[in-house]
């Protein structure tokens, strides 16, 4: 496994997390039926889950990039 | 629990299924499947989460319980009590003229194009009232309540235009100049200030 590959793997690693965090304080949520419970969903919640799923994003497009990178190769 | 949160808990545990797999093996997306299933789990599920989540806790936010979960609420939520039909939230809700489950939400929703975004908006500063500042004292609706929340359902109704006295007025109802609820109209709301010595109706459960 190279450098990249250990990158993006690591990226996964915490968008992953981040998602099952942030689908924990939305179960936290749904549980508690309370005003502040809304607070916790949107602020912390929904949050994390838009992190987690931009960053998952972001990896794929740092793959593509790379990728064609690679078949240009080192002549460029 | 309705069955639509349900389905988000479902959901919910679903996302969390996939999202361990990844955190635990993220090797998983070397092959083709692994891919589409990285797609779905981090980003198509998590989206419809993030929409059911929106979704459940709007529905929760109209309900009569929620609006009287905050402290400052509970006086208003006692007032639907009263038994006294010249309280116009008292009769409205004891006589089902709006679904008593979400009371509050028919008579103080902000019915136009935007409104439901602006509601939540002014819910979001009440929730910073109630826990970081301070609710004001007396609380009361800034602007004053709208005669259209009241024109929302009785607005052509018959025994609301056949009224003489809506009748004479309907313009400056219409166009709000004089409120529904001004004093020596239907002026007997909420008036929680006086609970203390009012009867109150106790439903058959």
């Amino acid at each position: 496994m190279n450098r990249r590959d250990a990158a993006m793997q690591k990226v996964l690693r915490v968008s992953s997390a981040l998602i099952i965090v942030g689908l924990l304080a939305e179960v936290a949520s749904l549980l508690w039926f309370h005003p502040l419970a809304f607070v916790l969903f949107v602020f912390i919640g929904a949050s994390l889950l838009g992190l987690g799923m931009l960053l998952y994003l972001l990896s794929l497009v740092f793959v593509v990039s790379a990728s064609g990178e690679n078949r240009r190769g080192p002549a460029e | 629990m309705t069955g639509q949160t349900d389905i988000l808990i479902v959901l919910i545990a679903v996302t969390a299924v996939l999202a361990t797999m990844f955190l635990i093996r993220p090797n998983m997306t070397a092959g083709a499947t692994g891919k589409i299933l990285a797609f779905v789990g981090l980003f198509v599920l998590p989206a419809l989460c993030v929409a059911g989540g929106i979704s459940v806790h709007t529905q929760r936010s109209e309900e009569t319980q929620f609006c009287i979960s905050c402290h400052s609420m509970e006086p208003f939520g006692r007032s639907l009590y009263v038994d006294d039909p010249k309280y116009i939230p008292a009769i409205h809700f004891q006589d089902h003229r709006v679904p008593a489950g979400q009371a509050c939400f028919a008579c103080h929703a902000d019915y136009s194009l935007f409104g439901p975004l602006r509601d939540k908006l002014r819910g979001v500063t009440r929730i910073y009232m109630q826990y970081v500042s301070r609710p004001p004292n007396p609380i009361r609706i800034p602007g004053g309540y709208n005669n259209d929340q009241c024109l929302y359902c009785h607005a052509g109704a018959r025994n609301f235009i056949e009224n003489p006295i809506h009748s004479a007025i309907m313009d400056t109802l219409t166009s709000n100049q004089l409120s529904c609820v001004s004093s020596g109209c239907h002026d007997l709301i909420h008036n929680v200030s006086e609970l203390d010595h009012l009867k109150f109706w106790k439903p058959e459960r």
